[in-house]
């Protein structure tokens, strides 16, 4: 008998092995041949222009950004770059690709691009189908040839390093070799140079980005080996305040006063730091619980009473002082729980004065008009926007979520229903609702005299939206943890708070991670609904700046199936490691 | 024995409080009575803040314009335009978009289901290329936001040929335009309630006599003909309403006087009442609660925390009876016209004079390049509801393949294999034996994915499609009342969640009874 | 009555009392399950409960150190009372230590951490310091190897001396066994009750309950018998088992000698 795996005897197993299988892959087969080439009809009708989206593509990733500005935006994304590379080392990020599996992969593809180049319609370009042929011919037969040629080819592994350059070098390369012509869009007119490889003030920055990559990679590969701790709390630190440290420092470019900073910021952020964090060494001694609480419960009046003055209008006071007076009470509650001997201390209070320092700084930035010049006023749209929306929206409804899993998990009967009723009503409702209410009420809702801009409400509201989803993700997991745990950790006398700190939610989190991705990419794809409610988001772009061009006018299907294709790509690849995430977590669960 | 008295002597003075700040029961419950005081005095601190700032701009807020002349046209629905014999209000062009809500979310769950589950078999399927095809459906469509889908979607069927006179498929049967799509429709006549209710009238006599059939095939066995009996029967009954519906017509009468009986509640008895149920229903929790800590040997002593409980449900049962006497006379009065209009709508329904033919038929009607948008005409599906429909039900329908691919791997092999062993076939052992097992599997996440596409109709917005967040967005422009048209979207959402997670629960209780 | 019992009662007699419960009661829902309970616990004494299942004796135990709250009667552990007020919670349970029959590690903590979490956080030790007693406890219950493991890695038995040990790592007067070794592999009872034994004769203040007769027989300087919610009786193991005065516990040992 034989048990040779020829390609005939698979067709026959697989796709013919009976009447009713040979029908379903006829019928199947016609479904996906017809669709797709109704799609690629769509991509590549008579009258869509892809130069619209070849021209817009600065508009479409960054918006209005000033030109003369760019730099500011490629350092960014270098800072990301450099975080990412760092990141994909430190926690081992190393996916074993069997160097089979690629071929079949790139084999695949191949085959994809080969069937696309034939059932394209007569609309298409002929070099759009030359080059599917091409690609899908190289793909083919060079996959072919490596499983042949390259002895072994079932047991070798390819690394993520490898692919990482693999990769990037591909991508360098087409950047640098393909024609693509040069596309610009100077003050309405559109300038296009054909036969040449894109513009070097594109070129250069990719390149100098994925060098970036690549180089941190590695880079952190080896020094990993010694400071993987350390190297991971940095990066913790870096991923919670470095988007924000881009964001409002680099690509807003404040206009600092230095002389106000210097005799008002300066020294307010100076006292909190140190006036806080000298009360807290003190309180955080052992033996002084009942101290701390006293002053606690005094702090938490006092700060309240700001807040109430601020609203009734008895005195007046910097928003900043406000805000650091609510946490210096907070801190000064937590103080009985995380007291202890001298280095706890001093981490305790080394832990507020760097809160502080970041605080104020943000705050200050935020504050500060911005030099850029700009057209349309938000600075930031386009994926850029997509990017740093959802991107925040994740961070800032975390600790929002936790909070609100707790209460509706606590024994207290009013924590349960304040929160059970936020969650519900929250989930209940549509985003867009959500998005408009507070586009629209927030600014009714705040003071008279306070003003927020519209990006900042609409990231409010789906701060908030987004954190009851969290809250419900974060219940399960909660309600995971066993009872014994508790049981364990009340007979040790830990408090409420070390118990849910030290013993609950690092439970509860391992059992959520896989809902929370998925959050995360539903969180990404809604960014989109921000085109609705008036951020000039990579759809709104596509969908009603770019048809408005004179040169481009009602094109939209072009841009927007680029839209498409970029979200595709980001969700895609996200879903993707979250599969082989989830894998790895059950692989590590030990029972 | 001995001790007893002695230690019930003792338990007098066993419970010592301890000082009020290391009490943990007073502790616990003054930081969450502070917690809810602190949220309630930010909600009223906002709504102050809002109502002032919008009485400053002259906005006053409140309910009181629902019958204010709409002033504007909707895109489509069962009333689109303003006509001195039908006036469209405020209230009307909501309860438009509320309608065009249910007909894209009932028609998209129904398409999305059959395609979803259609998909998620095929993932499962032997055949390389339905279960490739498949998992590619179902990446690239979930993978794509949809509101990038309904976009895109709108901007493709807006590129199909414009509508005239000729155009086909099927010239004057079945349209596909730029407009729209357009087919022959069956709609409800004047005669229908007429005619369903005289049918209802004759199933609950027929279920009598089903009932007597039951019990004497029980007497007497053999075949009695039940099931067929009762099938001639519905026929008949079907006939009869179907021509002779025409008495029914006296329930307009009926519902004439209970719409005016209705009405003329004096409002005081309707807020007395709403404030006996608040005071009723803490009255019964209060009660409840006794009961849960009543033991064989007489009620337990309470214990500071259970004091508390008692008197935070006495405490939120009389704010509620208060708000109800006093703070909000509204919801007594919205409560009695709600209850007279419901009664109006429904012996409008009947009678006068109408024919009484329940269904009827029509083609596609045009009118110079347009469809006609609504009523005795064909079956119109405007291009701005294609695209919301495509987009909603291609998007949700890659969801519930996956709901459903996992529903049916999480049935045990052994299943499929036992099903084998019998003799079934693939399709059969699918249909008898794994679908009905991973169906219960199935359900909670699929209700998940109803709620998911109804609460995204509301991205119709993006395309022009008049249902209610794009109607409510209309009114408040127009007439500013934010803070209300928002609080409807609410109460819509809501509704709708509850109506769907019901449903759910419900059809879980039973496959569970099933089981059992 | 022997002299050797005599002895050890008068003994005992002289000794403090640490733990005195008086009528306590407990109601779960209508479930009564402490019917008026008076028991004193006399310093460095290894007191075994035994009863059937359902009995009380686990709901006993949790109420002495407040992870269940007693509804009725009063429990004073060492000269502190129980009630509702904060700091006498914390002095307790930071002076009662407790085995579960479910071990109850941490999973997502090293074997260390779960000992030194709590000295750390609760006794405000510093963490060097914490670490080496820890090391000696890992030494005293034979598994320092296994220090760096995470408790899904170890056996049933590992993981109840490492529950043990982080248990005495707080330093408690007190020690409370519940079933230590019922959710065990027979083989794996040995070395827990090896360890409990040496824990005794450290002069431990111990309540345990437990269903190992010869552990009872051999350690405990008195046994209760519980039953329904009551203590219905109590004796110095020699009389209980070879002369029980009361016909419920002649019944119970009858069923599971």
């Amino acid at each position: 008998m034989s048990t040779r795996n020829t390609p005939v005897r698979w067709v026959r197993e697989n796709l013919f092995s009976s009447v009713g299988n040979s029908a379903q892959t006829v019928v199947f087969s016609l479904i996906i041949l017809g669709l797709l080439r109704w799609l690629l009809g769509q991509a590549f009708a008579e009258e869509s222009n892809w130069e619209s989206v070849a021209t817009n593509l600065r508009l479409l990733m960054a918006y209005n950004y000033p030109t003369g500005q760019f730099v500011r935006i490629w350092v960014s994304a270098g800072a990301l770059f450099f975080a990412v590379g760092l990141s994909f080392a430190t926690w081992n990020v190393r996916p074993m690709i069997g160097f089979r599996r690629l071929l079949t992969t790139l084999v695949g593809f191949g085959c994809f691009a080969l069937i696309c180049g034939l059932v394209t319609p007569g609309t298409t370009p002929s070099v759009v189908r030359t080059s599917m042929f091409a690609i899908g011919g190289v793909l083919v037969v060079g996959g072919l040839a490596a499983g042949r040629l390259v002895p072994r080819a079932g047991e070798r592994n390819v690394g993520f390093g490898r692919l990482l350059v693999a990769v990037s070098g591909l991508a360098m390369a087409v950047v640098w070799l393909v024609p693509f012509g040069k596309h610009s869009f100077i003050d309405g007119a559109i300038a296009v140079e054909r036969g040449v490889t894109i513009a070097s003030s594109t070129k250069m920055p990719w390149t100098v980005l994925f060098a970036v990559l690549v180089s941190t990679f590695f880079a952190g590969r080896a020094i990993a080996v010694r400071i993987r701790k350390q190297l991971k709390i940095a990066l913790i630190a870096w991923w919670v305040v470095g988007p924000a440290f881009v964001l409002f420092l680099v690509l807003r470019d404040p206009a600092f006063d230095w002389s106000r900073i210097w005799s008002v910021d300066v020294p307010i952020a100076a006292a909190f730091a140190l006036g806080g964090g000298a009360v807290l060494y003190v309180l955080a001694r052992p033996g002084r619980e009942d101290l701390a609480r006293v002053v606690g419960a005094l702090l938490v009046g006092f700060a309240l009473l700001h807040w109430v003055a601020g609203f009734a209008g008895w005195y007046g006071m910097l928003q900043k002082v406000r805000i650091s007076f609510v946490l210096l009470a907070i801190a000064v509650l937590l103080v009985p729980t995380f007291a202890g001997e001298r280095r706890a201390r001093l981490r305790l209070s080394g832990g507020w004065i760097g809160l502080m320092v970041v605080l104020h700084w943000l705050i200050t930035a935020i504050n500060t008009p911005s030099t850029l010049v700009i057209s349309a006023p938000p600075f930031i749209g386009g994926l850029v926007l997509t990017i740093t929306i959802a991107y925040y929206v994740m961070l800032a409804s975390f600790p929002l979520g936790v909070l609100l899993s707790l209460a509706r998990t606590s024994k207290l009967p009013i924590f349960r229903v304040l929160s059970t009723g936020f969650v519900e009503v929250v989930r209940g409702v549509p985003l867009i609702t959500v998005l408009f209410f507070f586009s629209i009420m927030l600014p009714l809702f705040l003071p008279r005299g306070m003003g927020i801009s519209d990006l900042a409400a609409v990231f409010t509201g789906y701060t908030l939206f987004s954190a009851a989803y969290m809250a419900e993700n974060l219940r399960g997991g909660l309600q995971s943890v066993r009872r014994g745990q508790f049981d364990a950790s009340d007979a040790l006398g830990l408090t409420t708070v070390q118990r849910t700190v030290f013993i609950t939610l690092p439970q509860a989190l391992r059992v959520a991670i896989p809902n929370l991705v998925g959050q995360a990419i539903a969180t990404f794809k809604e960014t989109s609904l921000i085109a609705i409610v008036g951020g000039f988001d990579i759809l709104r772009i596509a969908n009603s700046t770019i048809p408005n061009q004179p040169d481009f006018l009602g094109q939209k299907r072009p841009a927007l199936l680029f839209v498409a294709l970029v979200y595709f790509v980001f969700t895609y690849s996200m879903s993707k490691s979250a599969q082989s995430l989830e894998k790895k977590l059950e692989a590590g669960r030990v029972r | 024995m001995t001790s007893t008295t002695h230690a019930t002597s003792l338990a007098a003075d066993s419970q010592r409080r301890p000082p009020f700040w290391r009490n943990t029961t007073l502790i616990k419950w003054t930081v969450q009575v502070a917690v809810l005081f602190t949220v309630l005095a930010a909600f009223w601190f906002l709504i102050t803040q809002a109502r002032s700032n919008l009485s400053a701009r002259g906005i006053p807020v409140g309910y009181d314009w629902f019958d204010d002349p709409a002033n504007f046209q909707l895109g489509e629905g069962i009333q689109t335009v303003d006509s001195p014999e039908r006036r469209l209000t405020m209230s009307r062009a909501l309860w438009v978009g509320m309608a065009n809500t249910f007909r894209v979310a009932i028609a998209g769950i129904i398409f999305a289901t059959i395609i979803g589950v259609i998909v998620g078999v095929s993932r499962l399927s032997k055949n390389y290329v339905a279960r490739r095809a498949s998992s590619v459906y179902v990446e690239m469509l979930r993978n794509v936001p949809i509101l990038v889908q309904i976009i895109l979607w709108l901007a493709i069927l807006g590129s199909i040929g414009a509508l005239t006179p000729d155009t086909g498929p099927i010239k004057g049967w079945v349209i596909v335009s730029q407009k729209g799509i357009s087919i022959p429709r069956v709609f409800l006549a004047d005669g229908f309630y007429q005619f369903l209710s005289l049918f209802l009238l004759l199933s609950v006599g027929i279920w009598f006599v089903r009932r007597r059939l039951v019990a004497r095939q029980e007497r007497l066995g053999g075949n009695q003909h039940v099931g067929s009996i009762t099938t001639a029967l519905v026929v008949a009954a079907l006939v009869v309403s179907w021509f002779a519906n025409a008495p029914m017509a006296f329930l307009r009468g009926v519902f004439a006087s209970l719409e005016s009986a209705w009405g003329s509640i004096p409002q005081v008895v309707v807020q007395v009442g709403l404030a006996a149920l608040a005071v009723g229903v803490g009255a019964l929790r209060v009660r409840a609660f006794l009961q849960s800590r009543r033991t064989p040997a007489g009620l337990a002593k309470l214990t500071d925390d259970d004091w508390f409980r008692l008197l935070f449900i006495a405490l939120v049962a009389i704010v509620a009876a208060f708000i109800v006497l006093r703070v909000w006379p509204g919801l007594s009065s919205w409560l009695i016209n709600s209850g007279r209009d419901f009664f109006g709508v429904l012996s409008d329904k009947f009678g006068d004079g109408r024919g009484t033919r329940p269904l009827d038929a029509m083609r596609p009607t045009l009118s110079t390049g347009r469809f006609v948008n609504y009523g005795t005409t064909g079956l119109t599906m405007t291009v701005f509801y294609a695209s919301l429909f495509f987009g909603l039900v291609f998007y949700t329908s890659a969801f519930i393949a996956e709901v459903v691919r996992g529903g049916i791997l999480a049935v045990p092999t052994g299943q499929g294999e036992a099903a084998a062993a019998l003799g079934l076939s693939r399709g059969q052992a699918l249909r008898k034996v794994i679908l009905p097992q991973a169906f219960r599997v199935i359900m909670p996440p699929l209700g998940n994915q109803y709620l998911n596409l109804t609460k995204n109709t509301s991205l119709g917005i993006a395309v022009g499609f008049s249902e209610i967040v794009q109607v409510g967005q209309t009114v408040y422009n127009k007439n500013s009342q934010t803070l209300a048209v928002f609080s409807i979207y609410m109460m819509f959402f809501l509704a709708c969640s509850l109506t769907i997670s019901s449903i759910v629960n419900y059809i879980n209780r039973r496959l569970a009874i099933v089981e059992r | 009555m022997s002299i050797a019992d005599q002895s050890l009662t008068t003994e005992l007699a002289s000794r403090n009392d640490v733990i005195v419960c008086r009528g306590v009661k407990k109601w779960f829902g209508d479930f009564q399950a402490l019917r008026g309970v008076d028991l004193t616990v006399k310093d460095r004494e290894v007191l075994v409960v035994l009863g059937p299942s359902g009995s009380g004796k686990s709901t006993l135990i949790r109420c002495i150190n407040r992870l269940e709250a007693h509804q009725e009667g009063s429990i004073v552990v060492d000269g502190v009372e129980l009630t509702n007020d904060l700091r006498n919670i914390e002095k307790i349970r930071s002076e009662v230590g407790m085995v579960f029959q479910q071990f109850n590690l941490f999973p997502h903590l090293t074997v260390l951490d779960n000992i030194t979490l709590a000295p750390v956080w609760v006794r405000k030790k510093p963490k060097a310091d914490a670490l080496a007693k820890a090391m000696e406890l890992l030494e005293r219950v034979g598994i320092p190897e296994q220090a760096a493991k995470f408790p899904g890695q170890l056996s049933g038995g590992q993981q109840q001396r490492v529950a043990i040990a982080r248990a005495l790592a707080m330093e408690p007067k007190i020690m409370l066994f519940d079933e230590p070794t019922s959710a065990l592999d027979p083989e794996m009872i040995k070395e827990v009750l090896d360890v409990m034994k040496e824990l005794a004769n450290s002069g431990m203040t111990m309540i345990v309950v437990t269903h190992e007769m010869g552990f009872a027989r051999e350690v405990a300087d008195r046994l209760v018998f519980m039953e329904s919610g009551e203590i219905v009786e109590v004796g110095t193991p020699d009389q209980f088992f070879s002369a029980p005065r009361e016909e419920r516990t002649k019944k119970f040992l009858s069923q599971i000698l």
